[in-house]
């Protein structure tokens, strides 16, 4: 079974390596040998060079035994290697021990040069995933292989026709007709990297961004070495990065793509890559043309100028790197560029007051085109690993779940958790919450002051409550208490006045001491009436009606059919005292009107005259407001001069 | 008469019982929580019953609760509630039935009044604290009614209310027991009663005027 076999078993697989082996076996027996055509140091050298793509190639072809990637890699190498073996073998036939078939081999060794490019464009074609672009590519491959036979004949045919003079121009033609087809060829292949990227989903796009990251580097290390070579380095030094751009980057850019396309953010990497490239060209242009041109006006290569031209590069640099640095994103990333945007409209929108900071949640999750996606904060000082959404509502993170931690500091403030994650999207969250850290911490903060607020309500009302307790305990100590004690004292001194006769100096005294504890006993209901109205026993509509019974003017008043709490019955009843109080007192009113119902959740009382108006918050009003806060109610006060004053209460 | 006093506070009770003993009355109980009131009336079968309305298990309004049930158990028996305050939510219902009586506590110390009053619910008649017969007319049915009277009849309403004879209220008024008559003719009309003579079911027609008209839904079956 073919799955069984060893993936470096294969002959597709085995097949490169040992084209490789072979091939530096017959370099170094040219090279060590007795027809002496090569150098040892060269042969080595070559070896290893070319020997790295091999390796790597099969190293991905054991990684990833299904994809033809690894084998076409290590064509890139073995190719060569079997083309300088038969270079050399060829070399022997001029020397004074020709190998076996020396002269066989010479005859096509003028053009085996071109088959070095055979891993080259099979690379071409089954890169990133193994499979050719289409139907209409195979024909490409056969295509490269007819370019290379011919122009691999068409060169030895010249170069045996050279040997007695001018090539036939008829040969000539078949040589140029097959030069133009092998350029067609490489021409293709490198189309189709262009057709694939094009067709290819994110994951293809990703993995051949890593080709261009890798093989960007060829062109940038070329010019560099030239520019080496320019300034007089020796060629070795010059032209290393660029080999070993060559035969270390590219292959290992080949291997990430395949194995690891999602390791780093490839695209951001090659973003700023290039960004940096054209800045460093940009700026090295602006500082070549401000010598240039300082030297043309001044005349003279004066250090002035230099000085001038790095000031004006250096000011230059961050700026231009910036603006390039988008455009370049847009180009190569546009997807996290066009996310972060949307993040930052957002952010915008936030900060004017247009969206709610809440909504963050919703916008990540359509940035990263994850609905699974929680955004959750962490209350300040609950413990560790408790979170809350947006809307203050604890959530449990399930233990199996992808997060990505959002930090201040040292300390989490919140969560990312990941509802489909991928390294790709895991790393867009990053991004996204970190553009989105204003609005995040807006909600944190808030959901923080809602719960204070809420602390304070409850605290608030658990005081209201407690002080109405204490109020009824109060009262209800002054009934069962002093009254019913001095009540009794009362019935004492009744009893002893009995034995007495009316008349006498003793008998009148206990009445009149009689009389006046009758008349403390009703002073103490009244201070234990003032503490907590006793007739709200009967109710609140009564304990109105009965309060409202002693007006010098009429008062209506509606009481709709309300069930409510001691404590807002007594806020209500005490209420309507103060505000019946001030209209009598102040407003000279001659109509009063006190409506009471329930809407909804909340009661409300509405108290209005035909008084003078002109009201304003005074210390009357303090105090029933801070009775209504107590109990988390709201006044509103409406009294305009002349018109009257309606006090609005909700509660 | 054989009374009963259920109380809670001792001092007050002994003090009550005192009076009632030297006015010429017997105690036959003294209880201080409301089970026991119960108990205590089916044991000993009082001919007259002075309940505090607040009183044990919940020192609410437990005292006007045992109360309305000892009314439909023991239906002759005349019931005198006292109180600290005024609380009509419980005793509503039994305010136009007759034989009841609803007096602030400190009024036993005009110990002639008191002995009265007791006298009146015993005879089948009425006996209400003038803050009672206040709190009755301020929750009163606003539509008119009791508007359409006088100062001077309203001021004899509550006197009746009170439960008091007319020549009481000519007393108290100081005016002609005819002057009564006629602002109490004048009131039946307007309040639309009947008027029966009996001056118990008198004031029985007026208190059911009164407390079935109240403006506000009071609930009471609880």
């Amino acid at each position: 079974m073919a799955a069984n076999v060893p993936s470096l078993m294969r002959p597709a697989a085995v097949l490169p390596p040992l084209v490789f082996v072979v091939g530096c076996a017959v370099q170094v027996a040219l090279a060590f040998g007795s027809p002496h055509v090569r150098s040892p140091a060269a042969a080595v050298g070559q070896a290893i060079l070319v020997g790295i793509p091999v390796v790597i190639g099969c190293l991905l072809g054991a990684r990833a035994p299904g994809t033809p990637v690894g084998p076409a890699l290590s064509w890139v190498g073995a190719a060569p290697a079997g083309v300088f073996a038969i270079e050399g073998w060829g070399a022997t036939a001029v020397t004074a021990h020709p190998w076996p078939a020396a002269h066989v081999v010479a005859t096509i060794e003028p053009g085996v040069w071109v088959w070095s490019l055979a891993g080259f464009v099979a690379l071409c074609l089954v890169f990133p995933d193994g499979l050719l672009p289409g139907r209409r590519w195979r024909a490409l491959a056969w295509c490269a292989a007819a370019a290379g036979v011919f122009v691999n004949a068409a060169v030895a045919l010249v170069s045996f026709e050279q040997v007695g003079g001018r090539p036939r121009p008829a040969l000539a033609a078949i040589a140029f007709a097959s030069f133009g087809g092998l350029l067609v060829v490489l021409c293709s292949a490198v189309a189709s990297i262009v057709v694939r990227y094009r067709r290819g989903n994110t994951i293809v796009r990703q993995q051949m961004r890593w080709l261009i990251l890798g093989a960007g580097t060829v062109p940038v290390l070329l010019a560099a070495g030239w520019v080496a070579e320019f300034l007089g380095a020796s060629i070795g030094f010059a032209y290393a990065g660029f080999i070993i751009a060559m035969v270390i980057f590219v292959p290992a850019s080949i291997a990430v793509a395949v194995l690891r396309y999602d390791l780093y953010d490839v695209d951001r990497l090659l973003g700023s890559t290039i960004a940096w490239l054209l800045t460093s060209l940009a700026s090295a242009a602006v500082f070549t043309a401000l010598v240039f041109g300082a030297t043309e006006a001044i005349g003279a290569n004066s250090p002035l100028s230099l000085i001038g031209a790095t000031f004006v590069a250096a000011i230059i640099l961050l700026p231009l790197h910036r603006s390039i640095s988008n455009v370049v994103g847009r180009l190569v990333d546009h997807e996290r560029t066009v996310i972060l945007a949307r993040v930052q409209a957002f952010v915008r929108q936030v900060r004017d007051g247009e969206v709610e900071p809440e909504t963050t949640e919703a916008l990540m999750r359509s940035v990263l085109a994850d609905p699974g996606l929680r955004l959750l904060v962490r209350p300040p000082g609950d413990p560790a690993g408790s979170y809350v959404d947006l809307g203050g509502h604890a959530v449990t993170v399930p233990s199996g779940a992808t997060r990505v931690p959002l930090m201040t500091g040292t300390t989490e403030v919140g969560v990312v958790v990941l509802g489909a994650p991928t390294a790709r999207r895991i790393r867009r969250a990053r991004d996204v919450a970190l553009q989105a850290r204003l609005p995040i911490e807006v909600s944190r903060l808030r959901i923080e002051l809602r719960a204070a607020l809420e602390d304070a309500q409850s605290s608030r009302a658990r005081l209201g409550l407690a002080t109405a307790a204490e109020r009824h305990r109060l009262a209800q100590d002054l009934h069962d208490g002093a009254q019913q004690q001095i009540i009794a004292v009362g019935m004492r001194l009744r009893s002893v006045q009995r034995a007495l006769n009316p008349g006498q100096r003793a008998y009148d005294d206990l009445e009149a001491a009689v009389i006046a504890l009758a008349g403390t006993v009703a002073d103490l209901r009244r201070l234990a009436h003032g503490v907590r109205p006793s007739r709200l026993e009967d109710g609140l509509a009564a304990a109105l009606v009965a309060l409202v019974a002693d007006s010098p003017v009429p008062v209506k008043v509606t009481v709709a059919n309300v069930e409510t709490t001691e404590v807002i019955a007594t806020t209500v009843y005490f209420v309507v005292a103060e505000a019946l109080t001030n209209a009598l007192k102040h407003a000279h009113a001659t109509a009063i009107q006190v409506d009471v119902e329930r809407r909804g959740e909340r009661i409300c009382l509405e108290i209005s005259d035909d008084g003078i108006g002109g009201a304003r918050t005074g210390f009357g009003l303090t105090s029933v407001r801070d009775r209504i806060s107590s109990v988390g109610g709201e006044l509103s006060l409406v009294s305009t001069a002349g018109a009257g004053t309606l006090i609005k209460v909700r509660i | 008469m054989r009374i009963l006093i259920a109380e809670d506070s001792t001092l007050f009770r002994e003090g009550l019982a005192r009076l009632l003993v030297e006015a010429g009355h017997e105690i036959v109980a003294s209880v201080g929580d409301a089970r026991a009131l119960i108990e205590a009336v089916a044991e000993h079968r009082p001919e007259f019953a002075i309940i505090d309305v607040r009183m044990p298990p919940t020192m609410t309004t437990d005292g006007a609760r045992a109360a309305r049930q000892i009314r439909s158990t023991h239906p002759d028996l005349p019931i005198l509630l006292l109180s600290q305050h005024v609380e009509t939510r419980q005793s509503l219902s039994l305010v136009a039935t007759g034989s009841f009586g609803y007096l602030l506590k400190d009024r036993v110390l005009r110990v002639d009044d008191f002995l009265d009053a007791i006298r009146r619910v015993a005879n089948g008649g009425s006996a209400l604290d003038p803050e009672v017969v206040a709190a009755l007319l301020a929750s009163s049915r606003p539509d008119g009614l009791l508007n359409a009277l006088s100062p001077r009849e309203q001021e004899v309403l509550a006197l009746v209310a009170e439960g008091r004879s007319n020549a009481a209220i000519a007393e108290n008024l100081v005016v002609a027991e005819r002057t009564v008559e006629t602002h109490m003719r004048s009131i039946f009309q307007k309040l639309r009663i009947t008027d029966s003579g009996d001056n118990n079911r008198r004031v029985l027609a007026v208190l059911a005027t009164l407390s079935n008209s109240p403006a506000t839904t009071i609930d009471d079956h609880k």
